[in-house]
């Protein structure tokens, strides 16, 4: 694993909350625009991200489980081709209450193919995360955005 | 032979919101834990960081100012030794709209590897604008945690 990217975050949410917010598919689909998480969560079970179609993103191992304070996964794409074989790769979640509030640090390590794709990637899923969690409100998805822009433009 | 700490967040507000919490004392005292901005924000003008007890924490000049898109400061810590003894840094602000949202990208580098202010303020800028962000999306400003 060559290099890593790493995100902290501050959600007004106890850890509890949190981590059902990251592992539980009724709550990804909220915020993550349609993707889904599958799995039981327990170490060396498999796990699996889904978009809301169905079509596998994202699937791997769980390599540790400790709710509601750490979680870390194996991660391997399944559906872009340049990234699909792009070696091993691994995010970590550690989850730490401050008083009202909890700190949120995802680690991502990766080749440089994914690590550019998940630090794009998590800031945005990581923002609507937060704010569905503190006003019941998810952000739309910037890439749909742009998207949007470039057909009225 | 640099340092560089760089920080992605998405708001739900407008450029015009956010940079006027970026850059007005009443609302960074709100979300920044007390610490106010000063400054008559022109390309060239001195800028300065205070305490809420008027202690001065940073300091510098105004390379950018274009609302509201793009704020660039020079940026000396005043109140570390160690920190304000590695000189001056730069602070990248841009806002970019994404929908009713923006796209708020701060990158803080320093010339210089293993910068002590690039790691302090690694720590820093999550947490500032973690409640920056719950303060214009809810009306209420994160905690100071401990």
């Amino acid at each position: 694993m060559s290099d890593r990217f790493v995100y902290v975050t501050y959600i007004s949410t106890t850890p509890e909350k949190l981590w059902q917010a990251l592992t539980d598919a009724a709550f990804t689909r909220e915020y993550w625009w349609g993707m889904f998480l599958e799995s039981d969560w327990k170490q060396g079970s498999r796990w699996a991200m889904k978009f809301a179609d169905g079509r596998l993103n994202t699937t791997g191992e769980v390599l540790e489980s400790d709710p509601p304070r750490r979680l870390v996964l194996d991660w391997h794409n399944e559906y872009n081709p340049e990234l699909i074989g792009d070696g091993p790769s691994r995010a970590s979640f550690d989850i730490e209450q401050l008083g009202e509030m909890v700190k949120l640090t995802v680690t991502h390590e990766a080749q440089p193919k994914l690590l550019e794709s998940v630090s794009g990637g998590w800031p945005k899923v990581l923002a609507s995360l937060k704010s569905y969690i503190e006003t019941g409100k998810p952000l739309p998805n910037p890439g749909n955005c742009a998207a949007a822009r470039e057909q009225a433009a | 032979m640099s340092s560089q700490f760089v920080y992605v967040t998405y708001i739900r507000t407008t450029p015009e919101k956010l940079f006027e919490a970026l850059t007005k004392p009443e609302f960074t005292r709100q979300y920044w834990y007390g610490i106010s901005m000063e400054s008559a924000w022109r390309v060239g003008s001195e800028w300065k960081m205070r305490f809420s007890d008027g202690r001065i924490t940073d300091t510098g000049e105004v390379l950018e100012y274009d609302p509201p898109k793009r704020l660039v400061l020079k940026w000396r810590n005043e109140f570390r030794p160690e920190l304000k003894a590695e000189g001056f840094s730069r602070c990248v602000m841009e806002l970019e709209p994404a929908g009713d949202m923006v796209k708020l990208t701060v990158s803080h580098s320093m010339e210089r590897d293993g910068s002590k202010l690039v790691e302090a303020v690694s720590g820093g800028w999550p947490k500032v604008l973690s409640s920056l962000k719950s303060l214009l999306e809810t009306g209420k400003a994160l905690p100071e945690g401990k």
